[in-house]
C-alpha cells in the first residue's frame, strides 16, 4: 500500500506510530491503523502493509504496537490485534499470532497498549493492556501471556508506562477507565494511586527517562487535563491549568527530559509543546491528531511523526 | 394483740469470701507472675516451647510458642485468689491476640514489670488511682514515640523478614513474603494441609466463594473436575427452586439476552430441577449449571450476594423478601469474563459491573474492618474486601506428621496475620529496641513534672520498656545488662542481632517488629497493669464458672 492508497482510505484511524532509534538514518517507521499495520522505509512518505506475508482477506485492525528497544539489532516487532498479539522477529516480514486469554470467545480482548522493558533483550518482559482483561504479562518476548490483576479494580486499560529501570525497580503504571494504578512487583499486583481528578479515564502516561532518580510521571486524563508527579505517583500537581482543559491523548517526553524540560502533548486537536517542564505551553500543530511518535533529528532536535484521524501521517 | 413473731433476718452468708489489701495485691501478683512465667520463654527469635498436656482428642502434648494460645490454655488456677490475677492478664493477652495476632509475650513481660513495680510504689504509700492516670499518660508518650519510628513495608524481602520474626522458618517466611507481595493486606489466603513434606503455594485468579455445583452431573471438564464458562451470565438468588416451571421465566429472559453460558445460583434445587438442568446440555445451545448460594447462615448469604452484585451487576432475588423468579428480566443477569465452579467452590473472574461501585464497596468494608474489634467480624470483612480486590492464594503446609503440619499451619496463620498488620501500619526496629528508643521521650517528660506520682509512673514505664529486650536476650542465652549498655552506647539506629550475637545497624539488619503489634502490645500491657493496680477488694462467688474462652 502506498501513500496514494492511503489517501483513498477515508477515516483509516491511526492508533499508534513508532519510529525506532536511528529513524533519521534508516527512515523506517510503523503505523498501526484500523486497516492493519504498515511499514514505511522512506520516513513516512510511502507505506506498505507489514502483514503482506499473511495474505489476509480482510483488514486486521491493529490497535497498538511496540518495538524492541534494540530494534536495530534484533528487529522484534509486536502489534496488538483483537484477541492476539502479533509477533515478528524480522521487522514484519513474517509473523506469529499469539492468542491472548479468551481469544476464542465471542468478545476477545482488544489490546490497547503495549509496554516493553528497557532490558527486553535480557529479560524478554513486556506487558499488554487490554480493554476488558486488565494487564497481561509476558516474560518470554511475547510468546506466552498471562493475566496478573491482583488489586486492579478496573480491567479497562487505556495506557501503560514502564519504568526505564524496570529490571531494578519492577515498576509499571496503568491508566484505566477510572483511575491510575501502579505495580511495584513487575505487574503482578496493583495499587491505586490518588489522582486529584478522582476516578477519571487516564488516556495517556509518560515516564521520565531519568525516572530512577527523579521519579517523574505524567498522566493525561480525558476530562481533567494533565498532571505531573515527582514522587513516583504518590502526589500530583496539575500542569497547564489555563491552556489544557480537556482530553490528553498522548504525552511525549524528550529523551533529554528533565534537563531540557521538553514535553509534547496531543490535546484535543492540537499538539502543544512546553520547554519548561509543563509550566507554559505553545501550539505546535493544529490538526485532528490520532497518534504521535517522537524521533531525534541528526541535529539532535526532537521531531514528530503525527498520525491523523483520516489515516494520513505527517512529519513535523 | 398478738404480736406477729418477728421474722429473723438471716445472716448474710458470705460464702464467696472477701479478700482485702494487702492480700489482694500479693495474691493477684502471684497469679500474674505464674501466667507471665509460662509465656516468657516464647519471646524472641530463639523461643522455647510450652507443652500443654494431651487432651482426649490429641495423643501427644500440644507444643506452643505463642503467648496468646498459652494464656488461653491456662483455664483455672487452684488458688482462687491467685486465679483472679491470672485470669485478668489472660483476658488482656487474649484480646491482644484476637486483635493483632501477635505481641502477647512482649505485652506479658511489660505488664508484669509495670504491675510489680507499681505494687512496690503503692506499698510505699503511693496512690493507685493517681499512678494509673500517670501510667496512661506515659503510655501516650510511648505510642507517639513509636509512631515516629514507623517504616513502611515496601518489598517482598521486607515482608519475608517480618514473617521470619514470627515464624523463624526461612522457607515459610520467603513464601509468605512472595504471597503477600501479591495479594496485599486484604488478600484471601487459605492455609491447608499439604500432601508431602514441603510447602507449596498457588495463586487464584479472580474471586471465589465456598459453595460449588449442585450436582456432579454438572461438571463439564472431567479431568479437572470443574466447569468453566467464558463470557458467562449469572443469576443471583438464595431461592429454593422446587419446580421446573420456575425456571421458565429465567430461560426466557436468558434467551432474550442472548446468553450462551448461564450460572444459576440457588440455595436448594429439587431433584426434578437438577435433572432438567443436567439433561439440557446440547452443543450450540445455551450452557447452564447451578451453584449453591455461598454461606450457611442467612447473613453470610446476603453478604455474598451483595458482593457478587457489586462484581457482576446482577440483580439479587431474596427468599426473605418474597422474590420469585417470575420477576427475572434480560437485565437481571450479572456478567463476568469467566465463571467457574467445582463441587466445593465457585469463582468469578473479570466481573463486568461498574468499577466505581466496586471501589465504593471496598471503601465501606475497609472502614468497618479497621473499626471492628472482634476477630470473626474482621476476618469476614477482610475476606470480602479481598474478593473485591480479586486476590487469593492457597498455601499447602507439608510436614512429617499431622501434629507437625498443624503446628506449621498455626504458625503460618499467625505470620500471615502479622504481615497484614505490617502492610497496613508499617514496621519498627525489632528485638525490643524500638521500645528502648521510647525511653528518652519518657525521661524528658519525667524531668518536666514535679509531681511524684507522675515521676514514679514514668520511672516505672522506663524500666518496663526494657523488659522485652532483657527477656529476648535471656531466652537466647545472653547477659542482658552488658548488652543493654552496649546498645545504649551504640545509639539510635542499632539493634542487637540475637542470631549472630553482635550489634548491627538496624536499617540493614532486617530485624523488624510490626508497628501495630508493638503499639497494641504496649497499650494493652500498660493499660491492663494500670487497671489491675487499682483493684482493692476481691469477692469470690460460691461456684465460679470455669471460663474456657477468655473474654
Amino acid at each position: 500500500m502506498n501513500d496514494n492508497n492511503l489517501q483513498q482510505l477515508s477515516q483509516d484511524f491511526v492508533y499508534a506510530l513508532a519510529a525506532p532509534a536511528g529513524f533519521t538514518h534508516s527512515q523506517t517507521c510503523f503505523a498501526a491503523r484500523q486497516s492493519g499495520l504498515y511499514i514505511s522505509e522512506d520516513g513516512g512518505s510511502t507505506w506498505q502493509s507489514a502483514y503482506a506475508s499473511l495474505n489476509l482477506d480482510s483488514p486486521l485492525s491493529t490497535t497498538c504496537l511496540a518495538l524492541s528497544p534494540n530494534y536495530a539489532t534484533e528487529a522484534d516487532l509486536l502489534a496488538g490485534v483483537p484477541g492476539f498479539i502479533m509477533r515478528s522477529e524480522d521487522a514484519g516480514k513474517s509473523w506469529l499470532a499469539i492468542p491472548l486469554p479468551y481469544a476464542s470467545s465471542r468478545s476477545p480482548a482488544v489490546p490497547t497498549a503495549l509496554a516493553i522493558s528497557a532490558d527486553y533483550s535480557k529479560d524478554g518482559i513486556l506487558f499488554a493492556g487490554t480493554n476488558e482483561d486488565g494487564v497481561l504479562r509476558s516474560a518470554d518476548r511475547g510468546r506466552t501471556w498471562s493475566a496478573w490483576n491482583f488489586g486492579l479494580v478496573d480491567f479497562n486499560i487505556l495506557s501503560l508506562a514502564i519504568s526505564p529501570s524496570f529490571s531494578k525497580d519492577e515498576t509499571l503504571y496503568a491508566g484505566t477507565g477510572s483511575g491510575l494504578f501502579c505495580s511495584r512487583n513487575g505487574g503482578k499486583s496493583w495499587k491505586e494511586l490518588n489522582l486529584p481528578a478522582g476516578y477519571v479515564p487516564v488516556l495517556s502516561l509518560a515516564i521520565s527517562p531519568d525516572f530512577e532518580r527523579d521519579g517523574i510521571l505524567l498522566a493525561g486524563t480525558e476530562t481533567d487535563g494533565l498532571f505531573i508527579s515527582s514522587d513516583r505517583g504518590q502526589s500530583w500537581q496539575r500542569l497547564g491549568e489555563k491552556e489544557i482543559q480537556g482530553v490528553i491523548n498522548q504525552i511525549i517526553l524528550s529523551p533529554d527530559f528533565p534537563a531540557t524540560g521538553e514535553v509534547l502533548v496531543a490535546h484535543e486537536n492540537t499538539v502543544l509543546r512546553s520547554s519548561d517542564g509543563g509550566n507554559t505551553w505553545s501550539v505546535l500543530l493544529e490538526a485532528e491528531i490520532a497518534a504521535l511518535a517522537a524521533y531525534r533529528t541528526e541535529a539532535g532536535d526532537l521531531s514528530l511523526l503525527v498520525g491523523l484521524v483520516d489515516g494520513s501521517v505527517k512529519r513535523i | 394483740m398478738k404480736r406477729r413473731p418477728q421474722k429473723s433476718i438471716p445472716e448474710f452468708k458470705q460464702t464467696p469470701g472477701l479478700l482485702f489489701q494487702p492480700e489482694v495485691h500479693l495474691r493477684m501478683q502471684k497469679g500474674i507472675n505464674l501466667i507471665v512465667d509460662a509465656i516468657r520463654p516464647t519471646l524472641g527469635p530463639r523461643p522455647r516451647q510450652v507443652a500443654v498436656e494431651k487432651t482426649p482428642r490429641s495423643k501427644s502434648p500440644e507444643l506452643l510458642d505463642n503467648g496468646g494460645l498459652i494464656a488461653r490454655r491456662i483455664i483455672d488456677l487452684k488458688d482462687p485468689d491467685e486465679n483472679i490475677g491470672a485470669m485478668f492478664i489472660r483476658g488482656a493477652l487474649w484480646r491482644l491476640y484476637e486483635k493483632v495476632g501477635d505481641g502477647t509475650a512482649s505485652a506479658a513481660v511489660i505488664f508484669q514489670s509495670v504491675y510489680n513495680q507499681g505494687l512496690r510504689y503503692i506499698a510505699a504509700g503511693g496512690n493507685a488511682m493517681l499512678l494509673r492516670r500517670s501510667l496512661e499518660e506515659g503510655m501516650k508518650v510511648i505510642l507517639a514515640a513509636l509512631d515516629e519510628m514507623v517504616t513502611p513495608v515496601t518489598s517482598k524481602e521486607m515482608l519475608a523478614r517480618v514473617a521470619l520474626s514470627v515464624c523463624y522458618d526461612e522457607e515459610l517466611a520467603k513464601i509468605l513474603g512472595d504471597i503477600f507481595d501479591l495479594i496485599g493486606e486484604y488478600g484471601i489466603l487459605q492455609i491447608q494441609s499439604g500432601r508431602g513434606r514441603v510447602i507449596e503455594r498457588e495463586f487464584i485468579e479472580g474471586s471465589y466463594w465456598s459453595g460449588g455445583l449442585h450436582s456432579k452431573d454438572m461438571i463439564r471438564d472431567i479431568p479437572k473436575q470443574k466447569t468453566q464458562f467464558e463470557n458467562a451470565a449469572i443469576l443471583l438468588t438464595d431461592l429454593e427452586i422446587e419446580e421446573t416451571e420456575q425456571l421458565v421465566p429465567v430461560l426466557r429472559a436468558a434467551m432474550q439476552a442472548q446468553i450462551q453460558s448461564l450460572v444459576i445460583m440457588a440455595s436448594k434445587l429439587s431433584d426434578k430441577v437438577l435433572g432438567v438442568l443436567a439433561v439440557n446440555q446440547r452443543p450450540n445451545k445455551m450452557q447452564m449449571v447451578a451453584v449453591k448460594t455461598p454461606g450457611l447462615r442467612l447473613d453470610d448469604q446476603m453478604m455474598a450476594l451483595e458482593d457478587l452484585y457489586v462484581l457482576t451487576g446482577g440483580e439479587r432475588f431474596f427468599k426473605a423478601a418474597g422474590d420469585t423468579l417470575e420477576r427475572v428480566t434480560p437485565e437481571s443477569f450479572g456478567q463476568a469474563r469467566k465463571i467457574w465452579a467445582d463441587m466445593n467452590y465457585m469463582g468469578v473472574v473479570g466481573g463486568k459491573n461498574d468499577p466505581l461501585l466496586r471501589r465504593e464497596q471496598i471503601d465501606r468494608l475497609s472502614r468497618g474492618y479497621h473499626l471492628a474489634e472482634e476477630a470473626e467480624i474482621r476476618t469476614k470483612l477482610r475476606d470480602r474486601i479481598g474478593r473485591l480486590y480479586s486476590g487469593a492464594a492457597v498455601l499447602w503446609m507439608g510436614g512429617m506428621t499431622e501434629s507437625e503440619i498443624n503446628t506449621r499451619k498455626e504458625l503460618a496463620q499467625r505470620s500471615a496475620d502479622t504481615l497484614r498488620s505490617a502492610i497496613y501500619k508499617g514496621v519498627v526496629t525489632g528485638g525490643g529496641v524500638s521500645l528502648l528508643a521510647c525511653q528518652p521521650a519518657l525521661r524528658e517528660k519525667m524531668g518536666s513534672s514535679p509531681d511524684p506520682d507522675v515521676q514514679a509512673a514514668y520511672r516505672i514505664l522506663t524500666a518496663a520498656l526494657e523488659a522485652p529486650f532483657r527477656t529476648i536476650l535471656a531466652n537466647a542465652g545472653y547477659t542482658s545488662g552488658a548488652t543493654l549498655s552496649k546498645i545504649e552506647q551504640a545509639g539510635r539506629g542499632y539493634v542487637f542481632d540475637v542470631q549472630t550475637g553482635g550489634i548491627v545497624e538496624a536499617s540493614g539488619s532486617g530485624i523488624y517488629d510490626v508497628a501495630a503489634v508493638q503499639k497494641e502490645a504496649a497499650y494493652s500491657a500498660i493499660q491492663g497493669a494500670a487497671l489491675a493496680l487499682t483493684i482493692d477488694t476481691v469477692i469470690h462467688r460460691k461456684k465460679p464458672p470455669v471460663v474456657v474462652e477468655p473474654d
